[in-house]
């Protein structure tokens, strides 16, 4: 099965959706690391 | 000592399983936007449900483990259960927040609205509420004895809230879809959907564990390190 040619219609909202959650998950794995820094400087 | 190496073990092991998470969130991405069929009906937003439903999936399990620790706790009464709770609880509202906001950027161009109050949406609003009190409770609490027992309160009437909100869309009339894979008969997706969603339910399950490993890990390092400062203030003071 190959790639699709998809419609672009509310292409917007998907994008939207799939940058907000790899924000918010790289966002927090990147305060995680700073604390895990932090407390082995400790 | 050994205590704290452990526990920067546990955090250093759950760092490795986010970025393998993260990267493999990456892959799911591929997948679901090149080789994963357009809904007919919805188009392009309906792939927002191979992040919404895996994230409310991560939210859920999230809160029912620190239901169950929590009431181990009380039972136990071992800070390392409360320890893992209080993990969970935060990994959990990091998921909720996922679920809250990938939830409406789908609602608004397949419903027509950004928000409904139906049963789904508010009971998992007033979930993520409850939790977000739980947070606050457990800042406001400087007893730490005291603050295990409030919070495993709390944390017990979440995990009772947990089947309810799963069950709401039986229960109530609601615009929010019926479970496709978690209920009693087979899934209802064409295999293509359903391998997408099934790869990318296990990367974020991946990704709890390695969030909840993190937190455990750097919290109880934190307690230690606390615990020794305030030994060594003691010590001085003498």
């Amino acid at each position: 099965m190959g790639v699709d040619v998809l419609p672009v219609s509310n292409a917007g909202y998907l994008i939207a959706a799939y940058v907000v959650t790899a924000v918010i998950l790289v966002g927090y794995a990147v305060v995680l690391w700073r604390r895990y820094k932090r407390a082995n400087r400790e | 000592m050994p205590d704290t190496v452990a526990a920067r073990r546990i955090a250093s092991r759950g760092l490795v399983l986010i970025a393998l998470g993260l990267v493999a969130l990456a892959g799911i991405y591929l997948l679901a936007l090149g080789f994963t069929p357009v809904e007919r009906f919805q188009g392009l937003p309906q792939k927002i449900f191979y992040v919404h439903v895996p994230a409310a999936w991560c939210a859920l399990l999230a809160f029912s483990l620190t239901g169950i620790a929590s009431g181990l706790y009380l039972w136990l009464r071992d800070p390392r259960l409360d320890r893992f709770a209080e993990s969970t609880a935060s990994v959990g509202l990091m998921f909720s927040i996922i679920m809250l906001t990938t939830g409406p950027l789908w609602g608004k161009p397949v419903w027509g609205t950004w928000w409904e109050w139906d049963a789904r949406l508010t009971f998992t609003l007033i979930l993520f509420f409850l939790f977000l009190g739980y947070r606050a409770l457990r800042t406001a609490l400087v007893d730490p004895e005291e603050r295990a027992r409030f919070s495993a309160v709390v944390g017990i009437l979440g995990l009772v809230l947990v089947p309810f909100v799963h069950l709401t869309v039986y229960l109530f009339r609601t615009v929010h879809p019926q479970p496709i894979v978690l209920k009693p008969s087979e899934p209802s997706l064409p295999w293509d959907m359903l391998r997408t969603l099934l790869a990318s339910l296990a990367v974020f399950t991946v990704l709890l564990i390695g969030f909840v490993m993190t937190r455990y890990g750097l919290g109880n390092g934190e307690d230690r390190g606390n615990r020794d400062n305030r030994e060594k203030g003691d010590g001085n003071g003498r």
